[in-house]
């Protein structure tokens, strides 16, 4: 299945603006699509010998089911109890085998009757626990490939697609909606698990009787109108119980958040009856709900028995004229949920159906969404080791249309000097460390490594010579020797722990019980601000890059791992092109040259003491800005 | 099952709804029975008809028929309501512990909501709520259906025939013992797959957060697969529970076989010998359905109860805490706050922390003064500032305001007129305006203008089209982090309190904006107390007198020249701050 839409084939300067505020609509899958449902088989194709099983399990169990009735209705009543052999009524040869049991063995007609009713029993437990075996297997693993699918799909998305569309939102595609579409496909499959009796029985009861068959099938478009009505009626009753409760949700959640300046400004009392409203509108909302589909069951579920009494007085005219048998009237009440059963089903199923189709849509929306970073065609191999000089040639850049970040740009960087990037937030640092992590696109000037174009090299053979230390280092869940090895076979153990201790992080992992085998919870909660620095400047080291992009952590840390930081990022920085948001004085001075931006604009450029001098912006960023002993965290910019 | 006890209270505030649900059901279940019972009476006069025998009890089938319309229309009349009743009660429930949730995290101060996040709530609210809603609308349709149906079946059975009804009655206790057998299993693979459910949303969760690091590595093939084997693990899960599911669906229905053939056999004897009529045969049947309904419904009962009793632990935690700030107003307290605090030795150590976050703090704060605090992150600032406000009460020492100890004033009283902003900018998604002014919603237009225009935010308000009128917050404009800082100041400035407090909040506004902003507070607060903390000497020394905080203690507290002059902590700070030397050097000499 080739689900990976291949790259944006648009040239020119810009890369089409795309609406992200897409992934917040609320998709409405109010109309069956056909063509999103194929869509969802086809990832079912590689699973078609256990479909075709399951299918041909559920025809064969459905059929014993039938013949279970008919032992019931035709041998047991009619010929044992009755004695009615010469009925025309079809039997389907189970009062001859009946017959020929007796003869065989000399049992009464009870015992093999009984005997026949225990076996087909067997057989519909067994072939139907198969049928729903092979079933959910091929669904449960089709669905399992399709979520790995749309997981492979997002884990090459760019930033700019990460910027704009929050995590949750594509959470939910590959939970919650992936869900939604089990409970379909599940439900289709026990709709044909439940229609596949329904046309065996119907054969066999037209087969008894044309006309009773008709006139009971003439409750179906019952249920079908009432189906209809209630969908109607519904629809909008449940999208404004989907609102209140959002909105119920919502409110709660700010006011979670908020909680101390909704204490400090004494709005409890207030912001308590605004909950109660919202939550007595909801309320009032679900009863609505409530009411409409208690009697759409109870009415559904009231039908088969109707259709009961249908047949007893059709049944009492009919076999006075000889035209049925008492077992043939008994065969139909039998039948009677047969019928029943997959139609009210149907009407249920439809509801499940119109969700997955909003699922379905927002699967397919993700998976189609092929916004990517633009790769060369036939990208240039990179040597084993680069030297390091990086080139920045008017580089110009926006995220949006019109609102540059970036401009004219240039730079050089020697192999193996070290740049500090400074200058107020929103001057453009971060930008300038994604372009050359190509983490975005752009048109308008050129960045180089080694004097190649970067824009010829593929995005992964880049990023796998720039190693990045972003402000807030991302913890996998995993042990700490997962955490610096990134999973990476070509990474030993003994190369991470030699990694751990040149950027000083050995010794407080070595001082943890399980040592490099501690176990890390997500977002690093039993690791400090400084352990987690040190622990990202060890994953750089370990991968071993020629490039290294820091962007310093603003958040203060406490003084003996403050040197320690220091040193482990003097260790990681040798013999390395190092680029530098650099927050902190002393990373600052250390550096070779510095650059000043500001509003996307290179202001000046030289070493920490001719900018000094100078008397510049530098100067005056200095004055303002470095010398803090402790930014405060609020300010922290983890973004890249 | 305790735990579900506690739900008796909630449910028994709607004891008639459950009420007219049970009656209703036994009605219901009454009419259904006597539809099979009529049906069964058809098939015999149907049968009588065949030899030509008049009816049973003299009755035509056309009034069989009508008799069975009815009973089908009443069931259905009484069902529906039954269910109504339920599900109502259900969703009444679900108001009821919405409030007491809402109203219980009101309460609640800091050390409540770092034991249970904010993500974590909400889970409770929607979550564990619903959990009750369903177990309270459904689950007590299946204690009816396993009360009734058994009940039902049985005496409908033991009415027609009393040695048929024997015969297959020793197979019940064992179907039961299956079925509890069964139901557990199931209960246990539904635990299984909400584990390894929830364990694939938070491997999924955690992957796309750290997308940027995932690909700035270029480790996303590792991922890829890393993902395989969660993924697959909750396939298998999944299908160990469908499994098990489907086993019980097979076995059950052939388990009550036994009791099929018992009734074909024997019952077949019975009326071949003329004690049994072929009607009955078929009413046994339907009534043996019934005794079997609740098996089907027992699996599913039991994961429900076993959900819901989570879901009942998880929410009397939050309605079972004590709020960590009592308000015991004495009426003692003056109803205007000057600012007059003293601390005589406060102390403050957070639950569980091994150390004071505050020791030993004495000092006083007179009227009208204006006071800096300065220190490392973790020295207290923020715990200090919180005491002033009654986030959190002293643990030792006295704390006073005006001459009265700090907790005799009402609480409403005391926030009332001490403005705090915190370090953090929250916005409400509310318009702008109602944000400014989020304290009093009634209040005048231009005042609120006049804060905005206090905190430096006239002119972004006005390049907005809505100004005011904006929304903000997570579903409106995205303000930056400057322009948030300066909204939160301008919501503690509108309140012209006694007190004003402003816990750092200038770090993402630029240096020349701070700059206006404190020579317009001076103005504005000349005679009324302000505390301010900052990191920024040039902030700082616009104070009457700055604290300086060291892990907890006071170590020095002055005017900046006093501070400047003597030499200690302060001074150092503001050498670095003037004349740039490295960060790390000084921290270790400091």
């Amino acid at each position: 299945m080739n689900v990976h839409v291949k790259g944006s084939q648009q040239s020119g300067a810009r890369v089409p603006e795309r609406d992200h505020a897409m992934f917040d609509a609320e998709l409405s899958g109010a109309v069956l699509n056909f063509q999103l449902l194929t869509r969802i088989l086809t990832w079912l194709v590689p699973y078609k010998l256990r479909l075709w099983a399951s299918a041909a399990l559920v025809l064969a169990a459905s059929f014993a089911a039938v013949l279970m009735e008919v032992v019931i209705s035709r041998v047991l009543v009619d010929y044992i109890i009755v004695g009615d052999t010469d009925s025309p009524m079809p039997d389907l040869g189970l009062i001859a085998l009946t017959q020929l049991l007796e003869a065989t063995f000399g049992l009464p007609g009870l015992y093999v009757a009984g005997g026949l009713f225990f076996v087909l029993m067997s057989l519909v437990g067994v072939l139907g626990h198969w049928h729903r075996l092979t079933l959910i297997d091929a669904i449960v693993r089709s669905l399992r490939d399709l979520r790995q699918d749309l997981f492979a799909h997002l884990e090459s998305r760019p930033s700019s697609f990460y910027d704009r569309v929050p995590v949750g939102r594509i959470m939910t595609r590959v939970t919650n909606d992936i869900e939604a579409l089990y409970e379909m496909l599940r439900g289709l499959g026990s709709l044909v698990g439940e229609f596949v009796p329904f046309f065996v029985a119907l054969t066999i009861m037209l087969s008894t009787s044309v006309e009773l068959t008709l006139i009971l099938l003439m409750l179906v478009p019952i249920v079908g109108t009432a189906t209809y009505f209630f969908r109607q009626a519904t629809r909008e009753i449940f999208r404004q119980v989907r609102n209140s409760v959002s909105s119920l949700n919502q409110y709660l959640q700010e006011n979670l958040s908020g909680m101390q300046v909704v204490q400090l400004s004494q709005r409890q009392e207030r912001n308590q009856a605004v909950y109660t409203k919202i939550n007595a509108e909801n309320l009032n909302q679900e009863f609505r709900s409530i009411n409409l589909t208690t009697y759409y069951g109870a009415f559904n579920d009231s039908l088969a028995s109707v259709g009961l009494g249908i047949i007893i007085y059709y049944g009492g005219g009919a076999v006075v004229q000889s035209e049925m048998s008492l077992g043939g009237v008994i065969l139909f009440t039998r039948f009677m949920n047969m019928l029943f059963t997959p139609v009210v089903l149907l009407g249920e199923q439809l509801n499940v159906l119109f969700r997955a189709m909003a699922s379905g849509e927002r699967i397919f929306q993700a998976l189609d969404w092929d916004e990517q970073i633009r790769e060369p065609e036939n990208p240039v191999q990179l040597p084993d080791r680069l030297e390091g000089r990086v080139e920045f040639r008017n580089v110009n850049f926006g995220y949006e249309r019109d609102t540059p970040v970036l401009k004219d740009v240039s730079v050089m960087i020697e192999p193996g000097k070290k740049l500090a990037i400074v200058g107020p937030t929103g001057s453009g640092k971060s930008t300038l460390i994604r372009l050359l992590g190509r983490f975005y696109d752009f048109a308008d000037g050129m960045i180089f490594l080694d004097g190649i174009d970067l824009q010829t090299i593929s995005s992964r053979a880049v990023r796998k010579r720039i190693g990045v230390v972003l402000q807030d280092f991302h913890i996998f869940s995993g042990s700490i020797l997962d955490n610096i090895t990134l999973s990476d076979p070509g990474i030993t153990r003994a190369r991470a722990i030699a990694a751990a201790k040149t950027v000083n992080a050995h010794s407080f992992i070595a001082a943890l019980p399980e040592g490099y085998d501690a176990p890390l919870v997500e977002r690093g909660a039993n690791l400090s601000q400084g352990q987690r620095q040190l622990l990202a400047f060890a994953r750089v080291l370990a991968a071993d890059p020629e490039i290294l992009i820091l962007d310093e952590a603003t958040a203060s840390i406490d003084t003996e791992t403050e040197i320690l930081i220091q040193d482990g990022l003097r260790h990681l920085m040798r013999g390395r092109t190092s680029i530098l948001i650099a927050h902190r004085l002393q990373t600052i001075q250390e550096a070779d040259h510095v650059l000043v931006l500001e509003q996307g604009v290179v202001r000046e450029y030289g070493s920490h003491q001719a900018l000094i001098e100078q008397g510049g912006l530098y100067k005056t960023l200095h004055d303002l800005q470095f010398q803090e002993i402790e930014k405060p965290s609020a300010d922290v910019d983890n973004t890249l | 099952m305790k735990p579900l006890l506690r739900l008796i209270p909630y449910i028994s505030r709607y004891r008639w709804q459950v009420v007219v649900g049970f009656v209703g059901f036994f009605l219901a279940r009454f009419f259904e029975v006597s539809t099979y019972y009529l049906v069964a009476l058809g098939i015999d006069g149907i049968g009588a008809l065949i030899q030509d025998e008049s009816l049973p009890y003299g009755l035509s089938i056309l009034e069989i028929v009508v008799g069975i319309v009815c009973a089908v229309i009443l069931r259905f009349i009484f069902v529906s309501r039954a269910r109504r009743a339920f599900r109502r009660v259900g969703q009444l429930v679900s108001f009821d512990l919405r409030e007491q949730l809402f109203s219980s995290v009101l309460r609640q101060g800091p050390a409540f909501f770092a034991r249970i996040g904010v993500g974590d709530l909400m889970t409770r609210a929607i979550q564990d709520i619903a959990l009750i809603q369903r177990l309270i609308a459904f689950g007590l349709i299946q204690v009816v259906i396993m009360v009734y149906a058994p009940l039902f079946g049985m005496t409908a059975m033991l009415f027609k025939s009393v040695s048929l009804t024997l015969l297959i009655l020793p197979l019940l206790p064992v179907l039961y013992i299956y079925a509890q057998h069964v139901a557990s299993q199931m209960a246990e693979s539904s635990r299984v797959v909400q584990e390894s459910l929830s364990e694939l949303a938070a491997h999924t969760q955690e992957n796309l957060s750290g997308i940027r690091t995932v690909q700035a590595q270029a480790q996303e093939e590792n991922e890829i697969r890393r993902f395989f084997r969660t993924n697959n693990q909750y396939a298998e899960a999944f299908y160990e529970q469908a499994r098990i599911n489907s086993l019980m669906t097979a076995w059950t229905p052939w388990l009550t076989a036994l009791a099929q053939l018992a009734i074909i056999i024997y019952g077949g004897h019975l009326v071949m010998i003329g004690e049994l009529s072929v009607g009955d045969l078929i009413f046994f049947l339907a009534c043996l359905n019934m005794l079997l309904q609740p098996i089907r419904m027992a699996g599913f009962f039991i994961t429900m109860l076993a959900r819901a009793k989570v879901g009942v632990v998880r929410l009397c935690e939050v309605f079972d805490a004590e709020p960590e700030i009592t308000d015991r107003p004495t009426g003692s307290a003056p109803a205007r706050i000057d600012g007059n605090f003293v601390f005589e030795g406060v102390s403050y150590t957070y639950p569980g922390a091994p150390t004071p976050a505050l020791s030993d703090i004495s000092l006083s704060i007179s009227p009208g003064e204006s006071i800096g605090i300065v220190g490392r992150v973790g020295s207290g600032k923020s715990t200090l500032l919180k005491l002033c406000t009654r986030m959190l009460d002293v643990s030792a020492g006295r704390l006073s305001l005006d001459s009265v100890p700090i907790q005799d004033f009402p609480l409403m009283q005391l926030r009332s007129q001490i403005a705090q902003v915190l370090q953090d900018p929250f916005l409400f998604g509310e318009p702008l305006g109602a944000n400014i002014s989020y304290d009093d919603p009634e209040r005048e237009l231009d005042r609120i203008w006049d804060a905005a225009d206090s905190a430096a935010l006239r002119d972004t308000v006005l390049n907005f089209p809505e100004q005011m009128e904006t929304l903000v917050g997570e579903r409106g404009v995205t303000l930056s982090g400057g322009q948030k800082q300066r909204a939160t100041l301008a919501r503690g400035l509108i309140r012209n309190a006694p007190v004003l407090i402003l816990d750092d909040c200038f770090s993402a506004v630029d240096t020349e904006t701070e700059e206006h902003i404190l020579s317009r507070l001076k103005m504005l607060r000349a005679g009324l107390t302000t505390i301010l903390v900052s990191h920024r000497v040039s902030t700082l020394r616009h104070t009457d007198r700055i604290l300086v905080l060291e892990e907890g203690r006071l170590v020095e507290s002055g005017s900046h020249e006093v501070l400047l002059a003597s030499g200690g902590v302060y001074a150092e700070l503001e050498r670095l701050q003037t004349q740039g030397q490295g960060a790390a050097e000084t921290e270790v000499t400091a």
